[in-house]
């Protein structure tokens, strides 16, 4: 995994997260970084519309009429729902996330599993292994 | 046909005709098709207002596949990169092997891949721009995916729309697609070169457009050996 996907990963395994710091990698990571790791043919299941830079990693099982990008990062064996937005957004190793998820500008802690349908985030970390919105822990940024 | 493939036809005629014959399914259809290009629209109108905003000149390029669009960008930009700083939204069902070809004469690209879509919409610019600084550039142009029929439903904001067609389509190719002449405000006839070997009616194709849409501009081309890609850029008013 890249270096400061490393960086990004520790800082959200805080406890108390350093959002500021935060906001300044992730952005940086999403102009400069991302375009390199673009890499869009390792997928399962349906064709997705893509906007570069995206990168999946293997085995991303991906649903019906989803949109990813600009500036997507997906690591390995995620699973994304049917319907599902994703702009400016990463997804750490192992994340799942049930239908019609419209995220932008969110970080999913490696692990995540959201089994649930129809929700909308914009600026936030999100982690958790739940089957209903109240239980998922959401720090914004 | 074996005897169990026949059984297997007739139940998904049956149940194809059914689906489409169900009247409020009929209307609900109808409604959600109208609303998609309603809501388009208005995302293509603020689109504009952006474009227009930061003094950006845009451009629709659609065509065929294999009309010449993404020749014709090539040598737009060989000849423009130095005066302008252009963007091309290059849209595809998969792989990057047109913003490759345009990346090389110094323009900047993004590279969209529809999957299973055949055309580019307004959500896809929306998308983009939203994460780009308009002020770094002067010319941005939108090369839609290789179809003649689907993009005539999708406005994406720009100020002109080009359609790209070419001699080997055949004489018959503006006729054949009224909806996205209409929708057009200059026409590209392209592998001009090749039209005196193929015997294409060259005039037919020009009086085509011109009845469909009186106002409309029409150019006769050939990315190859570079033919009246000055007087296209004339046009383009750049």
């Amino acid at each position: 995994m890249n270096e400061t996907l490393e960086k990004i990963e520790n800082l959200i395994s805080e406890t108390n997260i350093n959002t500021e710091k935060l906001r300044e990698i992730q952005i940086n990571f999403m102009k400069k970084e991302l375009k390199a790791l673009h890499c869009v043919d390792k997928f399962l299941g349906d064709f997705p519309t893509f906007i570069e830079p995206v990168h999946l990693g293997i085995d991303v099982k991906i649903g019906d009429d989803v949109l990813l990008g600009p500036n997507v990062y997906i690591g390995d064996n995620c699973e994304i729902g049917d319907y599902c937005e994703l702009v400016n957004t990463i997804l750490f190793n192992n994340v799942s996330l049930g239908e019609n998820f419209k995220l932008e500008n969110c970080i999913l802690v490696k692990e995540s599993k959201l089994k649930f349908n129809n929700f909308t985030a914009f600026g936030c970390v999100l982690s958790g292994q739940t089957d209903s919105k109240e239980n998922l822990k959401k720090i914004s940024f | 046909m074996s005897d169990k493939e026949e059984p297997e036809i007739r139940r998904i005629q049956e149940l194809e005709s059914t689906n489409l014959a169900r009247d409020e399914i009929r209307d609900k259809v109808i409604e959600t098709k109208k609303q998609v290009e309603r809501e388009n629209d208005l995302l293509a109108e603020r689109i504009n207002k952006k474009f227009v905003e930061h003094n950006i000149k845009t451009f629709d390029i659609v065509g065929a596949i294999g009309a010449g669009k993404t020749a014709i960008m090539e040598k737009i930009c060989e000849k423009l990169s130095s005066k302008y700083r252009i963007l091309v939204i290059c849209g595809d069902v998969t792989t990057r092997v047109d913003a490759d070809r345009i990346e090389r004469h110094n323009a900047e690209t993004v590279q969209i891949n529809t999957g299973r879509e055949c055309a580019l919409n307004a959500y896809h610019i929306f998308q983009i721009i939203k994460h780009k600084d308009l002020n770094d550039y002067d010319v941005i142009f939108i090369e839609n995916v290789g179809n003649l029929i689907c993009p005539s439903d999708f406005t994406l904001g720009t100020d002109k729309r080009l359609v790209v067609v070419s001699t080997t389509e055949g004489e018959w190719v503006v006729e054949k697609h009224p909806l996205l002449f209409k929708t057009s405000n200059i026409v590209v006839i392209n592998k001009i070169d090749l039209a005196e070997r193929l015997g294409t009616n060259i005039q037919k194709m020009i009086d085509d457009a011109k009845k469909i849409q009186p106002n409309i501009t029409v150019i006769t081309t050939s990315a190859k050996t570079g033919e009246n890609i000055d007087k296209l850029i004339e046009v383009l008013g750049l």
